[in-house]
This record gives structure tokens, sequence and C-alpha cells, in this order.
């Protein structure tokens, strides 16, 4: 079932630029919200946070429609305690202190390199991409039916050093689990 | 008869409420708890679906959620599983009421247990905030399974009562035999005890029988010998008799007054023995006791002599007494030498005379007294007295106090029998120091003139030689010298030893006057059957009877039948010349002879 939608999703990809330009606002508004709602089900390694009420840091890269959207949903949020701060950038450094990166790529910084940049850093990279074999963060976004779902790249969690909750997990549409054995790891 | 319940079974009764109480608090208790467990562990369920749902709201993954709440449908006790969205719209859910399904809207609330069945909720949280509720709803509990739940200790709780109304049953069963058993035990021991009391009063009565068959045993004894006494006396008397009318001789005359004498007093002797074996034929007729006191005073001074003072205290309007006159004299005699013989160093004697009424409740406790009129004779003395030992064998024949050959111990025994024989009464009142009266009772006459009838004796042969006496005596000697005596007397005499003998001997001499026979012969026709059968023959011929044993036909109760003359052995010649005498001149010669 999920294959059929995964290969549903890689034929529209496929004919369809990197970002659909059909994108509703309630779309990205969702997409915003999920942003930092995927924080609770997402586990940084220990020293990823300096104090437990340390900013949570999502970053957003190349898309500030989408940073100023989650900047006013996150105001008085928190995460475990932890405040969440909104950054918008035109590209991130290895040693970012972004905990979650939206990638939309920028002029600045493609998908890939920006993924590349923090692999093995503690970071949950997400992307929009639905282009096949594009660029993936560990969890991109996906619509099915109408409804925001994602795809989750659990190995790709494994080497940013995180582990994602398995209630996450079983509401991602496809998922790419940690050993080796299954589906290959693609990065951009 | 209802009777109140006792303790044992209202305890019983109590117990078994109690425990049918208990039962039932246990049982609502465990059913309060059971209900309260069960919200728990549904509780748990909703909040375990509540956390497994986080991420599906969070995410509005309806189909992750309707996949978490299908996850409770293998849970056969739920009956609606469902998740709210914070605005409380239903976001997934599931119902095995198919028509129902989950409500679409939800009041978020506590958990509630209604009849219908348990509704749990549990707030859907994620880091303080409320992303929806989650909501199972639970059948409710079958009838069939509560019962089966308690069904159980409701066995065991019936059983329990059970058991203990039949052990309270047993009990009071128990109780009811245990009375029962101790009314028997009761009602035997009074059995035992009446059966005591008749064993004893059996043994008293064995104890008077014997007694009596003593008595008898010895009156028998005594009866039959002086019976053979009374024949050898009759010889000795007779011949005796003959020898002084036949002499002249006064040295002679005087021994043969002497042996008389003798005979006299032996026949005296066997007269007692007689009258105690009740043998001695009574003549009892109206009797004036008075009359008779009086008489024998002079008599009794002479005989007790000059130590004993003698008084007799002779009641006024005395009822006429019906006794043997000689033998009453011979009675008093008796106790008035017997109070002598209480009184060595003298005394008083006392005679007195009354009337007396002996009435049913004194004569229920003698025996052989018959309630009614008497005529009463005391004696008393102011002699030594008798114990209780002595007095209660005073009336013994050959029981005497007084030393051997001074007393026979026959003369009360006497008295005893001659009282008996007259259905009088004896009593004795004595006291050790303190003398002794003894009391007569004489029935009162019933009719006739008062009277001592003394037959005079006479000493004269008065008879005619043509007047014949059958003398029939089995008996050689005592017919011999009958014959003779009779002879003697002047009448003319024919002798038979037999019934048949002296029949036929009337049959050939139709001048015989009076048939004078033994009452007891031998041959199968005694005396009195002889006079019946002489009678027959010659209806007019007077009879008179001779026994020295009394025991036959024609003595009842010791009295003659009225009619009957009778003299008893040893006659004297006087006595016997008195006797045919006036039978003869009662019976004249008829004229056609």
């Amino acid at each position: 079932m999920r294959s059929l939608a995964a290969s549903y999703l890689a034929a529209r990809t496929v004919t369809t630029p990197v970002r659909a330009q059909a994108e509703s606002s309630l779309e990205r508004a969702i997409k915003a919200t999920y942003l930092w709602k995927f924080a609770p089900f997402v586990a940084w390694p220990g020293g990823a946070f300096r104090s437990p009420d340390a900013p949570l840091v999502i970053c957003v890269l190349g898309d500030n429609a989408l940073a100023n959207l989650l900047q006013q949903s996150v105001a008085s949020e928190r995460v475990d305690s932890h405040p969440i701060h909104v950054r918008d950038l035109a590209a991130v450094s290895r040693d970012t202190d972004c905990r979650i990166l939206f990638d939309a790529g920028s002029s600045a910084q493609s998908i890939a390199d920006a993924l590349a940049m923090v692999r093995g850093q503690p970071v949950l990279t997400v992307t929009d991409n639905q282009e096949y074999g594009g660029p993936k963060g560990i969890i991109n976004f996906v619509i099915e039916n109408n409804h925001v779902r994602f795809e989750i790249n659990d190995a790709a969690a494994a080497v940013n050093g995180l582990t994602i909750s398995s209630k996450l997990l079983s509401l991602a549409i496809v998922v790419t689990p940690r050993t080796e054995s299954a589906s290959e790891t693609r990065s951009a | 008869m209802q009777r109140l319940p006792n303790f044992r079974t209202v305890f019983a009764l109590f117990t078994a409420i109690i425990l049918v109480l208990a039962g039932l608090g246990l049982s609502v208790w465990f059913e309060r708890a059971y209900e309260v467990r069960r919200i728990h562990e549904i509780d748990a369920q909703a909040r375990i679906l509540a956390e497994t749902s986080t991420a599906a709201l969070t995410f509005n993954d309806r189909k992750a959620g309707e996949e978490y709440v299908r996850a409770l449908a293998a849970n056969p006790e739920i009956e609606t599983a469902a998740i709210y969205d914070s605005k409380g719209l239903l976001f997934a859910g599931f119902s095995r009421v198919a028509e129902q399904g989950p409500p679409a809207q939800l009041t978020i609330g506590k958990a509630a247990s209604s009849q219908a069945g348990v509704t749990v909720t549990a707030p859907v949280r994620q880091d303080n905030s409320l992303l929806g509720t989650a909501y199972i709803e639970v059948f409710p509990d079958p009838v069939s399974r509560r019962i089966a739940r308690y069904g159980f200790l409701a066995l065991i709780l019936i059983l329990a009562a059970l058991l203990v109304a039949v052990l309270a049953a047993g009990q009071a069963e128990l109780r009811r035999a245990n009375l029962e058993l101790e009314k028997r035990a009761k009602e035997l021991a009074l059995a035992i005890v009446r059966l005591e009391n008749e064993i004893q009063i059996r043994e008293k009565t064995e104890e008077a029988l014997r007694q009596a068959q003593k008595m008898e045993a010895v009156g028998q004894l005594t009866g039959g010998v002086a019976h053979d006494f009374n024949n050898l006396l009759q010889v000795i008397t007779g011949n005796l008799d003959i020898l002084r009318q036949r002499t002249q001789d006064g040295q002679i005359g005087r021994l043969v007054n002497g042996a008389l004498r003798g005979a006299e007093r032996a026949s005296a002797l066997t007269q007692r023995l007689l009258a105690f074996s009740r043998r001695q034929p009574l003549e009892p007729r109206p009797l004036d006791v008075n009359k008779l006191v009086a008489g024998m005073s002079d008599m009794l001074r002479r005989t007790l002599g000059e130590t004993i003072e003698v008084e007799t205290v002779l009641s006024g309007g005395l009822w006429v007494a019906f006794a043997d006159a000689n033998q009453l004299e011979n009675a008093l005699l008796n106790l008035a030498v017997n109070a002598r013989d209480a009184m060595p160093e003298g005394g008083k004697l006392t005679i007195e005379t009354g009337n007396a009424y002996l009435d049913e409740d004194y004569a229920a406790s003698q025996q052989e007294v018959e309630p009614g009129q008497y005529v009463s004779v005391a004696v008393s003395d102011t002699g030594t007295g008798m114990s209780k030992e002595t007095l209660a064998r005073v009336f013994e024949p050959f029981f005497t106090t007084k030393d051997a050959g001074r007393g026979s111990g026959l003369g009360l025994s006497q008295v005893f029998g001659f009282m008996r024989q007259s259905d009088g009464h004896v009593t004795i009142y004595s006291e050790l120091g303190g003398g002794t009266t003894v009391r007569l009772y004489l029935p009162r006459s019933t009719g006739g003139e008062a009277g001592i009838e003394v037959v005079p004796e006479t000493s004269t042969a008065d008879g005619a030689a043509n007047e014949v006496v059958l003398v029939v005596e089995d008996d050689a000697d005592v017919r011999a010298n009958t014959a003779m005596m009779v002879q003697e007397l002047g009448y003319g005499v024919v002798e038979a030893p037999d019934g048949e003998a002296a029949l036929r001997a009337l049959e050939r001499q139709p001048s015989v006057r009076l048939l004078f026979t033994d009452v007891g012969l031998p041959g199968g026709l005694d005396g009195r059957q002889l006079a019946d059968k002489a009678r027959q023959l010659r209806p007019d011929l007077p009879v008179l009877f001779t026994s020295g044993y009394a025991r036959n036909a024609i003595v009842h109760h010791g009295r003659l039948d009225p009619g009957i003359e009778m003299i008893g052995k040893p006659f004297t010649f006087a006595a016997l010349g008195a006797k045919l005498r006036k039978i003869l001149d009662e019976h004249p010669q008829p004229i056609s002879d």
C-alpha cells in the first residue's frame, strides 16, 4: 500500500518541480506546525541541549514565509521545557545550534549541501522534497489524500545520533529503518 | 404444644441470619471492589489509548487513530472505544453496538459508572497541552456473570446455613431426647420406689402369713395332742368318777378325789391348748358382763391372795355382750393370774367394764376386726410391766417370762384364741415399771335376754332303764368308759363303734331315746352324717354330740349350730348326767311309742 503510494508520489514528483507551486497556505501552516510538533517525538543526544530550559532552535533555510509562520505559532510554546526559537537562514554551518533544520535550499546552499553539512550533527533535518531520488532529510513531507504526511529515514536519524519515537515512526507512510539491510540510504 | 424457642435454637437461627447477612454484605463489598477494579482496568486501558494516540492526534492521522482504537477490540468487554480531539469531536472510534456508535461529541468529564456500563475517559496530553480525549465504554456485567461470580459463594453460604440449621435441629432434637430421657428416668425412679414399697409390704405380709402359719401349725400340733389327751383323760376321769361313786370308803374316796383333781387340772390344760388351737367349741350367748365380773370378784380375791387389792369398776348402762361365759371367766382368771405374777410385792388389780365403739379406721389398722359396738373389759395391774420385745410375743403359745414350771405360757394365747373365736378383740398396753392393761372387746349382743345359763351339775343317777342311749364312739376304751358312765347314771345303753353299726342298732332297737355320738367317726359316716341319717329313720331323735376335736361340720365359726347339743371331752360324770337329763326332758317320749 505504501509502496504504491510512494510510486504514485514518485510519479507526481517527476512531473512537478522541487517545491509544489500549488501549496496552499493551510498546507504551509500545517507543515510549519509539524516542524515543532515533531520535537516531542525526537530524542537528541545528551549534549545537544546545554540545559533543560535551553532553547530549542528551529532553523528554516530558504523559506522566509515558512519561517514567519513558524515564528508566529511557536510564540508561547515549549517543548519539554525548552522554549522554541526560530531562525531564518540562508545557509547552515557544521557547528550550527539548530536542532531542527527545515532545508528548502537557497541560492547560497543547496538542499543536499545543507544536509551534508549537518550530517552527523544532532540535527533533525526536515525536507519537503517530492522529487524522486532527490535529497531528503530525516523527515520528508508527503501529501497523501489531501493530508500532510511524512516519510522518515530512521537510518539518517541514527547517523545524526537521533532517536525517533515509534509513535512517530508508525505515523510515517514510509520508514527507512536503521538496520542496513533495508532500503538504501540516499542522501542528496 | 408450642414452646418458646430456647436459647440454642434462637442462637442457631441468629447465626444463620448473621451468615446470610455477612454473605450479602461480602457480596456487596466484593461487587463494589470488583467495580472499582474494573474501572481501574478500563481507566488504565483508556490512558494507554490516550498515550498511544498522541502522535495520531498531533499529526491528525485518523487512520493511525483508527488502528489504535481497533486494537482495543481485542478486549471483548469493551463496547465502545474512541478518540476525541481537543474540541471534543470524534477523531477515531469503534463500537460493537453497531447502530449506536460512539458519541459524536464528548463533554469532558470523569469516569462514570452507570447501569448501562462503565464509561471511562482519559485526556490525551502532550507537554501540558490537551490534544484530545480517549474514551472507552464497557459492557455492563451480564447478570449471568454476576450470578456465576457469586453463585459459588452463595452456594457455600447456603450450605453453611444449612449446616447450622441441621446442627441446631440436631441440638434441639438432642435436647428434646434428653428431656424425654430425664422424664423417663424420673418415672423409673418413682416406679422403683413404688416397687420397693410394694416389696416391703409384701415382705411384711409374708412375715405375717408365716407367723399365722406358724401359729396354725402349732395350733394343729397342740390340737392333735390335746385331742388324744382328751380321750385318755376321758377314760381316766370316767373311771375315777365311777370309782368314787362306788366306794364308801372315805380314804379311798379322798384318794380318788385327789386323782380326779389331777385329772381335772390336766383337762383344764388340754382345754387351754384346744382353746389356743381354736378347737374348743364355744357356746356364746347374751351375757351380762357386769354380773359375771361381780360374781367372780370373790373367787378372784381368794385366788390372788391378800397382797393384791382387787377393784371392779362396773360401768352403768353396759350393753349386753355376746360371748361364752365360761371362757370369759377363764380368760379373766388367766389375766388375773398374770397380773398377780407381775406384782410379787403386791399391788392393785382393777377390772373395768364399759361400752366401746371400734371405728373403721381402727378396724382397718388391725387384723380381723370388724368395726362396730363392743363391750370392753379391762384388766389392769400395777405390776412390773412388759418390754416392747415381750409385748411383741406375748400371745405366742408357750411363750412365758415366768420361770420353768411356774407358767405354761398358754394363758394369754388362750385368751387370744378365745377372743378371736368370739369375734372380739384384744389390746395390751404395757410399759416397763408402769403396769399392764389388757382390754378385751366383746361383741355387743344383737338380741336376746341376758342370762347366764348354767347347767347345774348333778351327781344323781336319774336315768331310767327304758331311756336307752345309743353310744357311738370309735375308741374302744372311751366307748366302754362312756357306756359305763351312762349305765351308772341309770340309763340303758347300746354301743356302736361306727356310723353303720349305729344305724343298724337303731333299726334293731326302737327303744333308743337318744343318740350320743362322737363327732369324729371312721368309715365314711361322721357324727353329723350319722345324725342326719338317724333322723331320717327317727325324726324326733335327739342327738348329743361329743368331741375333743372341734374341727368338724357341726361347729361353724366355733359355735354350735342351733338345736344341736354338745358336750366337750373330757366330760365328767355329773356333766354328762345333767346333759342327758336335760335333753331327754326337752324331748319327751312320744306317747305313741
